[in-house]
């Protein structure tokens, strides 16, 4: 058997089993380290500090769990959050990463780590990502080998689809829900296999865990029994997957509901019942396997026949039937958005609303995968050539993943494991059949077909170079081929079949060939760290709260205006002054002011946020009793046109016309807002509906006097604002941040004279008072 | 020794008869015109005599000012300089109304000339008759001009004292807007009207009538003497002339042998104006539960909660504040966006000034608030708002072991038994199975 270079021979297989354990150890460390690593791009470029927006809301959720304990945490009512209507915190949200930090916090507490609650909050998620690769290994072990493990370990470690959700101060639930995936999966994976019902109550419990820690634990509740009832399709019902699958489902969903914001719904809600489903057909179909080992076949085809359609029928009446009668609730709004993408622009525009809920955009799958796009589908098809259950469950989570990655951008969250494990089973069995050091026997033209399935084999395990002897390796491989799928079937046999079409030996001859493909894929690794390196520290390490542009001369320059303004909302207001602003900021200003708010970013009351619209998008007079209703204050908006800070109010007020239109049809209607040909400006040609907008008023309110009688221009829209500014009465500016993005007004009182404050204002600014014709109000007297 | 006391007596209330009244301030400057000064003396005097400190300036002086560094120098403004067209700087319309939002209160006379001050009785919803038509009534027959007119004072009102003789008036009328903030003291006669005296065109009149909508300047819905409260609660008098306050006018009869009440009048519309008289403020407000003293920052669904108020009267005999509870007609209400609960806040028998009311809290979760709004014409409208959360109850809140949920105990309890039994029932026979099995293989 010849080899393409020498091996050493010397080694004893204990030897080389305890290198490549080591190895493996080194390596996942370095990875995690690696992982963790990237992910402080945010605290050194910046500081450590929360990022975004629903961090916010976490962190401060976190602080009252570490400084009141769990108890009022789980009691805890928030009078501050949409104001007046509060916001029943602890049976709201998803706990489960709050408690995380919580627990971390009292155990560093308990070994006299004074750690602050801040810097966990920071870190937590770079912490996970570690777990992450490490569960990620596990999974991709059960999938190929230890070497696709680890290739897919330092993927998902690096990968900035996942990073862009998991830097340091990305403090929200799918820092740790992606590591919970996984390892809920790998559990599933190992429970199927095993038939075990240990792993499938260890999976149950890190269901529960997910559950408690992110909505989107919904993609669990789905996926296994998908995979399940694929298998049940498929043929392949064994006692192992009714084990794994009714220990997961049994103790997963009663856990599950003991979340108190899930509480029923597993057993009410459409989106769980195809865990329920399945779970009812698997007891169908193994009490049908127990009935078959019972009777003969004929009785027990006309069983079936009769017992399956009677089952199937009245199955599907009970749950139209609950359904129609409301204990099943039907589909929400976000499910049907993610079937028709323009479902929710039409309905909802709420969740339209929000960026994370756009389609993807192609080049941002190249952004966030980079050459792992191309490795994906080969990995996928991979599984197929073996198709053990383990590989159904990829090639289902990467069809349904991809799909729901198209339709919403935050989705690719969970796209970016599958393409890891799959790209790292591709690139690992590309690596295997490279390194393999054995060359393929020249055969006669005559025995080819026979020789070449039988010489084509892979590395035994990931740990390259192979150090087993030839012997064994071709003994191997003749194992593996007769065994049929024990191991995965390689590339070169695709490569050999689509080359040539004559009967050749299949394989690798030579040196060179090894080294070109090789040096090539290092290449490519290469260039995928070195791409995940800029773009984890150009695009994904921004804390949103501060922002950063650069100098003339190329030195960083820190925008702080969102602090300024919030600190400055904190220091100067009373405590209970309710400040209103579009939702998007309304966690920043909890968190960061500490004031009452209307409404934030759990957008749960479509009414409260559409009354903010509606008071932002019509006029002083019609916007003044709404204010006023709401005890606001203050009024805080978002204003970019000065230094070109796109994400501000102006570009987001459609979506605020639109939502305020979805309850008030007569009042706000969306068309009054453009010009009448049809454009969305800010200038000249404005629309006067546009032009009296509370919001527009306040975005321009003495911007023109900025520029001193030039031209004042709007950078962010490139348009040219009027030369003479909007006018205020029934508010006054109380604050302008440094370069203008966060400006904030106070809402007069009545005046206490009684008039309106239009007129109240043009008799202080010394106007004569035209006098207007009242309604005869003669009586008699009597 | 009793001598002592009945001395130390005597200075107590000698010095209480010297005391301000006024709940606000005892500093009053005059605006007046220094020939004139004298024209006023009994009502000023009367004012002195009270124990108010008056201080006068000439309309055109500089000082003393009325605002200085944002800070009001006097309590109260008494503007008897209705006839000036230039002020001082310093007095404005502008700042008058300023010098409102600053707790002083204000007496300002008009005339029939136009000057600042009647363009700023529009901004108090009053509409004066242009210029150079003053109030002229040919009834009651009498002797003198009809500009000067004997206006009778209604019997009952809650600022006047009681039964007063009527009172003379010269100048100008004006008419209500419809400002819940006026407080209308005195109206003109049925009879009366404003027209023009000496030899003006009637023609102004008829076009300010057309272009006001009002028609004519007549009849008794017309204001004489109007009181405004602000809603922050300063007070305000707009008095069609100067002249009712005037000692000609008071010591003038209105008919033999019956003095006119002018001077009481003014006494009586200072007293409202300057705070003493018709002034109440809420002490305190407390809420707690049912059977408990202690107040929550916030209460649990279906609460019993008890809300009090404490409100007092100023006594500007004794210029201290005292338990009232007087009130019949106070409200509660208990509001979130709306009010969810509205309620009678009635005087609680044996403790004055304290008016309490009982109500179950909502099914509601929310920020409520405990909202008094009470707004009387002529009384200090009493304002109080207090927040507190309503909150669902706790974890550990709810009720345990419903007798209604008798089924699903059973149903619970029923499955642990079964699956006990069938566990036992499998453990036990299992050898038998096996040997069976056993044997079946065999």
């Amino acid at each position: 058997m010849p080899t393409a270079y020498p091996l050493p021979t010397n080694l004893s297989p204990a030897t080389v089993a305890n290198t490549a354990s080591l190895i493996r150890i080194v390596a996942l460390a370095l990875i995690s380290g690696a992982a963790i690593a990237s992910r402080l791009f945010a605290v050194i470029n910046f500081e450590s500090i929360i990022h975004e927006f629903d961090p916010w809301f976490n962190y401060r959720a976190t602080r009252v769990l570490a400084s009141k304990g769990f108890y009022e945490f789980w009691n805890w009512f928030d009078p501050t959050a949409w104001y007046p209507l509060g916001r029943v915190v602890g049976g709201t949200l998803y706990p489960g990463l709050m408690a995380t930090s919580g627990v971390i916090y009292n155990l560093l507490h308990a070994i006299n780590l004074p750690v602050d609650i801040r810097n966990i909050c920071v870190l937590l998620a770079p912490g996970f990502s570690a777990l992450t690769a490490w569960a990620t290994y596990m999974f991709t072990k059960e999938m190929k080998d230890a070497s696709a493990g680890l290739l897919a370990a330092a993927f998902i470690g690096i990968v900035p689809g996942y990073i862009s959700r998991s830097v340091a101060g990305s403090y929200d639930n799918e820092a740790i829900a992606i590591f919970l995936l996984m390892i809920t999966f790998y559990c599933w994976i190992k429970a199927l296999k095993q038939g075990s019902a240990l792993f499938g109550t260890v999976a149950a419990v890190f269901y529960f865990y997910m559950v408690a820690a992110w909505g989107g634990y919904a993609f669990i509740t789905n996926m296994i029994p998908l995979h399940a009832l694929v298998l049940i399709l498929m043929g392949r019902f064994s006692s192992r997957l009714y084990v794994a699958y009714s220990s997961w489902y049994a103790i997963g969903t009663l856990a599950s509901m003991q979340v108190p914001f899930v509480g029923f719904q597993p057993v009410k809600t459409s989106e769980h019942m195809a865990a329920l489903g399945v779970f009812g057909l698997l007891q169908i179909v193994a009490f049908a396997q127990l009935v078959r080992s019972h009777v003969s076949s004929h009785q027990f085809q006309k069983l079936l026949a009769t017992g399956v359609i009677s089952i199937g029928i009245l199955g599907a009446m009970a749950f139209v039937l609950l359904t129609y009668k409301g204990w099943i609730a039907p589909w929400t709004g976000r499910f049907y958005s993610l079937w028709d993408t323009g479902y929710a622009k039409k309905y909802i525009p709420i969740i339209a609303s929000v960026s994370e809920h756009q389609p993807t955009a192609w080049p941002s799958f190249f952004m966030d995968l980079q050459f792992l796009v191309f490795l994906f589908p080969a990995g996928v098809i991979l599984c197929f050539r073996e198709l053990r259950d383990e590989h159904l469950f990829v090639i289902i989570y990467a069809v349904v993943a991809s799909y729901f990655a198209g339709v919403m951008v935050r989705l690719m969250l969970t796209l970016t494991p599958v393409v890891c494990v799959a790209s790292a089973v591709a690139l690992s069995t590309l690596l295997d059949t490279f390194v393999d050091p054995t060359e393929p026997e020249v055969v006669d033209d005559t025995r080819s077909e026979s020789g070449a399935s039988t010489i084509s084999a892979p590395g035994t395990n990931g740990a390259a170079p192979s150090p087993t002897t030839p012997a064994t390796t071709s003994k191997k491989a003749k194992k593996a081929a007769a065994a049929a799928a024990e191991h995965p079937t390689t590339l070169s046999d695709i490569l050999a079949s689509s080359s040539t079409k004559t009967a050749k030996p299949k394989g690798i001859y030579g040196l060179d060939t090894r080294i070109m493909v090789v040096l090539n894929t290092i290449c490519m690794l290469a260039f995928f760290v070195s791409h995940c390196t800029w773009v984890t520290s150009s695009a994904y390490s921004s804390p949103s709260v501060v922002l950063a542009s650069s100098n003339p001369d190329g030195s960083q320059h820190i925008i702080d205006d969102f602090r300024e303004a919030y600190y400055w909302l904190r220091q100067n207001t009373p405590e209970d002054a309710v400040v209103m602003s579009w939702w998007d900021y309304g966690y920043q200003i909890a968190g960061m002011a500490d004031r009452p708010t209307l409404v934030d970013n759990n957008t749960w009351n479509n009414t409260h946020i559409a009354t903010v619209g509606k008071a932002m998008s019509s006029s002083e007079e019609v916007a003044y009793p709404i204010l006023r209703k709401h005890d606001v204050s203050y009024i805080l908006v978002i204003f970019g046109g000065l230094i070109g800070y796109s994400g501000d109010d102006i570009n987001k007020f459609l979506w605020m016309v639109r939502i305020a239109q979805g309850v008030w049809p007569d009042e706000v209607q969306e068309p009054s807002f453009f010009t009448p040909q049809g454009e969305y400006k800010v200038d000249d040609n404005a629309s006067p509906a546009m032009r009296n907008s509370l919001m527009y008023k306040m975005s321009y309110y003495r911007f023109v006097d900025l520029f001193g009688g030039a031209q004042a221009m709007d950078r962010v829209r490139q348009q040219q604002v009027p030369k003479v500014g909007p006018t205020l009465d029934y508010l006054d500016e109380a604050f302008t941040s440094e370069n203008w993005i966060v400006r904030i007004y106070e809402v007069k009182k009545e005046d206490s004279l009684g008039r309106d404050l239009k007129s109240a204002n043009a008799f202080a600014q010394g106007k004569k008072r035209k006098r207007s014709k009242p309604t005869t109000r003669r009586r008699a007297i009597l | 020794m009793v001598y002592l006391r009945s001395l130390l007596f005597l200075i107590a209330g000698f010095a209480t008869g010297l005391n301000a009244k006024s709940s606000t301030g005892d500093s009053v400057l005059v605006i007046v015109e220094p020939k004139q000064q004298d024209n006023y003396s009994l009502f000023l005097n009367g004012l002195k005599k009270q124990g108010y400190d008056l201080t006068f300036r000439a309309p055109k002086a500089e000082a003393p000012v009325v605002i200085e560094y944002d800070d009001p120098t006097f309590a109260h403004v008494i503007l008897l300089a209705s006839e000036n067209k230039v002020f001082a700087k310093d007095i404005t319309p502008q700042s008058l109304v300023e010098l409102l939002g600053k707790k002083t209160n204000l007496i300002i006379a008009l005339s029939p000339k136009q000057t600042p001050l009647s363009s700023l009785a529009a901004e108090f919803s009053l509409t004066l008759p242009p210029p150079g038509t003053p109030l002229i009534s040919y009834f009651p027959k009498r002797e003198g001009p009809p500009s000067v007119i004997p206006v009778s004072v209604p019997a009952t009102h809650s600022i006047l004292s009681e039964n007063l003789h009527p009172v003379w008036f010269s100048g100008v009328p004006h008419s209500l807007g419809n400002n819940p903030l006026l407080v209308p003291i005195l109206r003109a006669p049925a009879e009366s009207f404003a027209a023009e005296t000496d030899g003006g065109s009637p023609d102004a009149l008829v076009d300010a009538a057309e272009r006001g909508g009002e028609g004519l300047w007549a009849g008794s819905q017309l204001g004489l003497v109007t009181g405004f409260q602000t809603l922050d609660g300063s007070r305000v008098t707009w008095v069609g002339g100067a002249a009712i306050f005037s000692d000609e006018y008071a010591t003038k009869e209105v008919s033999k042998g019956v003095p006119s009440g002018n001077l009481q009048f003014a006494r009586d519309v200072a007293k409202w104006t300057f705070q003493e008289s018709n002034v109440l403020r809420i002490d305190r407000t407390t809420h707690n539960l049912v059977n408990s003293t202690k107040s929550l920052e916030q209460y649990t669904t279906n609460d019993q909660i008890v809300y009090s108020a404490y409100i007092s009267k100023y006594d500007s005999k004794t210029s201290t504040w005292a338990p009232y509870s007087g009130i019949k007609d106070l409200q509660l209400e208990f509001t979130m966006l709306d009010p969810h609960i509205r309620t009678a806040l009635l005087p609680v028998p044996g403790v004055p000034g304290k008016y309490s009311a009982a109500f179950r809290a909502p099914d509601r979760h929310g920020v409520f608030k405990f909202l008094i709004n009470y707004k009387r014409k002529g009384l200090t409208s009493l304002q109080s708002s207090t927040t507190v959360a309503v909150v669902p109850p706790r974890h550990d809140g709810y009720p345990r072991f419903l007798s209604a949920a008798w089924p699903y105990y059973t149903g619970a309890i029923s499955t642990s038994v079964a699956f006990f039994l069938f566990s036992a029932m499998w453990l036990a026979g299992d050898s038998h199975e096996k040997r069976a099995k056993g044997h079946k293989a065999e």
